[in-house]
């Protein structure tokens, strides 16, 4: 069926290699992104400590038979690698492991969780911003302007008087403040692609405002979400320890790396352990959040090839 | 005569600006018949763009068209909601653009893109609309286009893209393609092909084209009629071999005699035309153009020139042939 257009067409210069595969900016993203081995290695760290949080309770059932919440006062302060207490146990005789392996999930959790809304919110944001410009932007802007001139700390403590912290409410209140930063930024980078000509091209082809936005705006901007949200990943799993730390953050019930750091500051020169085991994974987390954040921005941001 | 499948009165587009209110288009007048290919020429900023984006109603902030109508078989677009003028876009009416490097969305394979207009104003299944698009490839000329078509952007060379381009203005058949300085970014080579291309999918799919440029050769090998303009007005319009043998206003007299001819005589130096366009923002009163005009007469700094008949089929906006002198060397 197909009638060629009646055309010279100058013979084809051969293709570079036969079964050359095209290969788009995400394939090759990924692939410098495999190259980097301390990128990757940061990443199944990571990878480790999601796993550890979705399993917790399997692998508390499997390796330490011990509820994180269980008081034994009988065996407070045991040492590591105390008889069924491999990390010790703490001042209430609670089975440390268990307490460490149950934390990973409210790290973690707050960590994916805020991660993810101030990613949606902010895209949004700033994609809407930049979009139309003007007083829409202005109002938005201004307001994300706001948000950031006032010490996040203060909104931190703010918010957790005003609604009682539990995993999801804490990451909703680190969100709060996390997705201005990314609204500027993707506003920043919408600026800059809106004025390219593929625009109105695609305007020209009928496309509406929200279709030129998620198809289009949005694409062209995902690398910036995609690198300041593993760099991100790492903040909040450092705020939302220090929250914990100050008595704002998840109630000393639920065990979580940040209150435990809180409870055992008391006992550091006693029992140095029970500082040591939610303080270095707190640092081998963060470290390996912004290890495999520089990875993820080596190999996603197109300014940096 | 048949009524005008397009049909433009009296559009005018306007910029409003901090230094004031640049008329880029004011008061433009023409028609457009089925299959026919129609020249706009003119120098850079005298509003053959903004004429093409006021059609689309593209025009950029802060731009706005402030009167006048565009009909389209007999539907004013400039009354349309956005969401009917969505549905004019790239179905009845398509464009092409002069940057072919950027008119591409870098981060997706070509055929898609080329498929979308089939996507937005069809709603066909994405393998159909993917394997028409992929034909379309191959009728504008794109080697392999099964293969090309999962190519990105940057695989393309530019000549390929303006291809691609034209290729996603035509998916969907329209009547209207509005192609503006299609191969202005373009080498010379390439010119040609591209300009063959868009000439074929004329015959083919009796597409009628208006065609931007500002290169008078490529009109003169285009177009049937042509339309000259110069600072947001149409100065001269007429089929194109009246207009090129026997210009009736002097800015087309003079475009003419600023290009390099085949046949003239040796070392004959080219003649420019004197001084600079004027600023759309503070035009000279009466005809724009008598300030650089070897013609003028007294009349011309006093009154604006009606776009009116002179000769048989060729309408010129100028006291000076309008009065009936002849256009001719000092």
């Amino acid at each position: 069926m197909i009638t060629p257009l009646p055309i010279d067409v100058p013979e084809a210069p051969a293709p570079a290699a036969p079964g050359r595969t095209a290969r788009g900016y995400w394939q090759e993203a990924s692939e410098r992104l495999r190259r980097n081995r301390i990128g990757v290695a940061s990443g199944l760290v990571l990878l480790f400590f999601v796993l550890v949080a979705i399993t917790s309770p399997l692998l508390a059932a499997l390796f330490t038979q011990a509820d994180p919440r269980h008081i034994d006062l009988l065996n407070t302060f045991l040492p590591p690698l105390s008889p069924h207490h491999i990390l010790g146990t703490d001042d209430l005789g609670r089975d440390e492991l268990t307490r460490m392996l149950y934390g990973a999930q409210v790290s973690m959790g707050i960590g994916f969780l805020s991660v993810g809304v101030a990613l949606t919110v902010g895209a949004a944001v700033g994609l809407v911003a930049g979009y139309y410009g003007g007083l829409i932007d202005g109002l938005l802007m201004r307001f994300v302007d706001m948000i950031l001139a006032v010490p996040a700390i203060f909104l931190f403590i703010l918010m957790s008087i005003l609604f009682k912290p539990n995993t999801i409410t804490l990451a909703l209140i680190i969100a709060s403040v996390g997705w201005g930063s990314i609204a500027r930024l993707v506003r920043g980078e919408v600026l800059s692609v809106r004025t390219r000509e593929f625009m109105v091209a695609t305007r020209s082809l009928g496309a509406s405002d929200a279709g030129l936005i998620l198809r289009h705006l949005l694409p062209n901007v995902l690398h910036v979400l995609i690198v300041f949200g593993s760099l991100y990943l790492g903040q909040v799993v450092l705020i939302e320890a220090a929250l914990d730390f100050l008595g704002l953050g998840i109630s000393p019930a639920t065990p979580s790396w940040g209150n435990m750091l809180t409870n055992s500051e008391t006992f550091f020169f006693h029992s140095s352990w029970l500082v040591i085991w939610p303080g270095v994974t707190i640092f081998v987390t963060v470290l390996a959040a912004n290890l495999f954040g520089n990875a993820i921005r080596d190999a996603f941001d197109p300014r940096l090839r | 005569m048949s009524s005008p499948l397009l049909e433009v009165r009296d559009l005018r587009t306007q910029f409003t600006t901090r230094e004031g209110v640049v008329k880029a288009v004011d008061g433009v007048s023409f028609e457009l018949h089925a299959g026919e290919t129609l020249g706009i020429v003119g120098e850079s900023g005298c509003g053959k763009s903004v004429t093409a984006l006021s059609i689309m109603r593209l025009v950029p902030r802060p731009g706005r068209i402030v009167g006048g109508q565009v009909l389209f078989e007999g539907r004013d677009l400039a009354k349309l909601s956005d969401a009917q003028m969505q549905e004019v876009r790239g179905e009845s009416i398509a464009m092409i653009f002069q940057d072919p490097m950027t008119s591409l969305n870098p981060v997706f394979r070509v055929g898609w893109q080329v498929s979308e207009p089939l996507l937005l104003h069809r709603a066909l299944p994405q393998a159909k609309a993917l394997g028409e698009a992929t034909t379309m490839l191959g009728r504008v000329g794109i080697p392999s286009p099964e293969a090309r078509a999962r190519d990105y952007p940057h695989h393309f060379s530019g000549g390929m893209r303006q291809r691609a381009m034209i290729a996603m203005g035509l998916t969907t058949t329209p009547p209207v393609l509005i192609a503006d300085e299609p191969t202005t970014a373009l080498d010379v080579t390439i010119q040609a092909q591209i300009l063959d291309l868009l000439r074929n999918a004329n015959r083919e799919f009796g597409t009628a084209t208006i065609l931007i440029t500002h290169n008078l050769g490529v009109v003169a090998g285009m177009c049937e009629r042509v339309m000259v303009m110069y600072a947001g007005r149409i100065v001269e319009s007429g089929p194109t071999v009246d207009v090129f043998a026997h210009p009736k206003h002097p800015y087309t007299w003079s475009l003419l005699r600023s290009i390099p001819r085949l046949d003239a005589e040796r070392h004959e130096p080219l003649k420019p035309i004197e001084g600079m366009p004027p600023d759309l923002s503070a035009l000279p009163a009466g005809c724009a153009f008598h300030p650089r005009c070897p013609f003028k007469i007294e009349r011309c700094s006093r009154d604006v020139p009606a776009l009116n008949r002179v000769g048989e089929s060729q309408l010129a906006a100028c006291w000076v042939t309008q009065s009936g002198v002849e256009l001719k060397d000092a």
